[in-house]
């Protein structure tokens, strides 16, 4: 259940000495005082609003003092009211009478809710409002004969409201919705990069999975690297095994000289070849070393035992 | 009026790119990480299968051996063929020269695990073997 507190109407004014009391408890609509805005009724040649606004910046650049400002506008009968206003002015004035932004409903130019006064409203001691055709404007007290005291009870809100951008004379509007613009579009982005990212590593989490299932991997990589330990050992031995081998078939030994024993076991390949003598014994070593083949002989009788440790 | 500072979104914005640039920067290392595990268990999937499929194929190793042994000139050799479980002991107590020629060459040159082997001479046309291999 949505509760709603009832508001106040306040006149905020500029030149007025006094000051605004209201209830606190209470929200507050703010009707702005003529001299904190410059209205100007225009026809043009534009059909909405929206375009109107678009225009307001140079319709109004040569009239208005230096400063920030912002402007808005309505349609009123065939003609459009433009206002321009410096938000920073209001702010400073609403927080100088204690008034809060967050209890601020909403905020009204005096134009467009006086638009048919009977006569003069005094808007404090020196200054009185009045309409003159269909504009609001200000006259010294003393000019006016026929005045009286501004009531606010009696005055029913326009829908024509504006929103004061706070921190509009810091940073523009534009520059803004820039800077915000690119920063959401690099955290989109970035988001973006994480997803494909997220997509990539997903991928090769997959592909992992299918390799041990393709190449009937044991469930450790702990047990794969032992077996392919195990396996890369076997392979080498037998490669040196061969190796050692083919190099003992290629020794070139003497007509007298024969290979009698070939034996592998327990790693240790021992070949034995007999008609060796000491002088010769040197030669065949000679030539198991420039295959890089280190060995350990023993030469007994005229047998010469020679073993590699593969 | 209620308005948020807009240098309270740019923080917010800009915390929210730093979030997200750690756990991008987070994700891409495990990615990374990934991606090396995924490499390396590639090679070694590669190697191992290959050298699985060399030395401990059972099957393939025997159906090889046999064929090795039912060769013409093996035939007339009196070998002696002892099947085990995991390994094939072949021996003889005589051979022919030409006969262990053949069958050395062949079992020197295919990818066979031999774990023991003795040859002797005993003649200029005779030698005595003695063979294991295992899978």
């Amino acid at each position: 259940m949505k509760f709603r507190r009832d508001t106040t109407t306040l006149f905020l004014d500029p030149a007025s000495k006094e000051q605004l009391i209201y209830d606190t408890s209470k929200k507050v609509n703010i009707i702005l005082s003529p001299s904190l805005y410059w209205v100007k009724k225009m026809s043009l040649p534009v059909t909405n609003v929206r375009e109107v606004k678009k225009l307001l910046p140079s319709i109004f650049e040569d009239s208005l003092p230096v400063g920030h400002y912002s402007y808005t506008a309505y349609k009123h009968g065939e003609d459009f009211m433009l206002f321009a206003y410096e938000d920073k002015k209001i702010l400073d004035l609403l927080v100088q009478h204690g008034i809060s932004s967050v209890n601020t409903t909403s905020i009204h130019f005096a134009q467009s809710e006086f638009i048919e006064i009977p006569s003069a409203f005094c808007i404090n001691e020196k200054q009185c409002m009045y309409l003159k055709g269909e504009l609001l404007v200000l006259a010294p007290s003393e000019w006016i004969s026929e005045k009286e005291k501004l009531n606010l009870d009696t005055v029913t809100l326009s829908k024509h409201t504006i929103k004061l951008q706070q921190f509009g004379h810091i940073v523009d509007n534009g520059s803004l919705y820039k800077i915000g613009a690119l920063l959401s579009t690099l955290a989109l982005i970035l988001i973006g990069e994480i997803f494909i990212t997220s997509v990539k590593k997903d991928t090769i989490t997959l592909a992992q999975d299918e390799l041990f299932t393709k190449y009937k991997l044991q469930s450790t990589m702990f047990q794969n690297r032992s077996s392919l330990n195990k396996y890369s050992k076997i392979h080498n031995r037998q490669t040196k095994f061969r190796e050692s081998i083919s190099y003992f078939l290629a020794l070139k030994l003497k007509t007298n000289q024969k290979i009698s024993l070939v034996a592998y076991k327990s790693n240790l390949l021992s070949v034995t070849i007999s008609g060796v003598n000491t002088s010769s014994k040197n030669a065949i070593i000679n030539q198991l070393n420039a295959k890089g083949i280190k060995s350990t002989t023993s030469l007994t009788n005229d047998k010469l035992k020679v073993e590699v440790k593969i | 009026m209620n308005q948020i500072n807009p240098l309270h979104i740019g923080a917010l914005l800009v915390a929210l790119i730093a979030f997200l640039l750690f756990t991008l920067s987070s994700m891409k290392t495990e990615m990374l990480e990934e991606k090396t595990l995924y490499e390396t268990s590639e090679k070694l999937a590669l190697k191992l299968s290959s050298l699985k499929d060399v030395y401990a194929d059972k099957k393939k190793t025997k159906r090889a051996i046999e064929r090795v042994l039912s060769q013409s000139s093996l035939k007339t050799a009196a070998l002696d063929v002892k099947r085990e479980k995991s390994s094939v002991r072949i021996s003889s107590k005589s051979i022919d020269t030409k006969a262990l020629n053949a069958l050395m060459g062949k079992i020197l040159n295919g990818s066979y695990n031999i774990t023991e082997l003795k040859i002797k001479k005993l003649s200029e046309t005779k030698a005595s073997l003695k063979m294991e291999i295992k899978w």
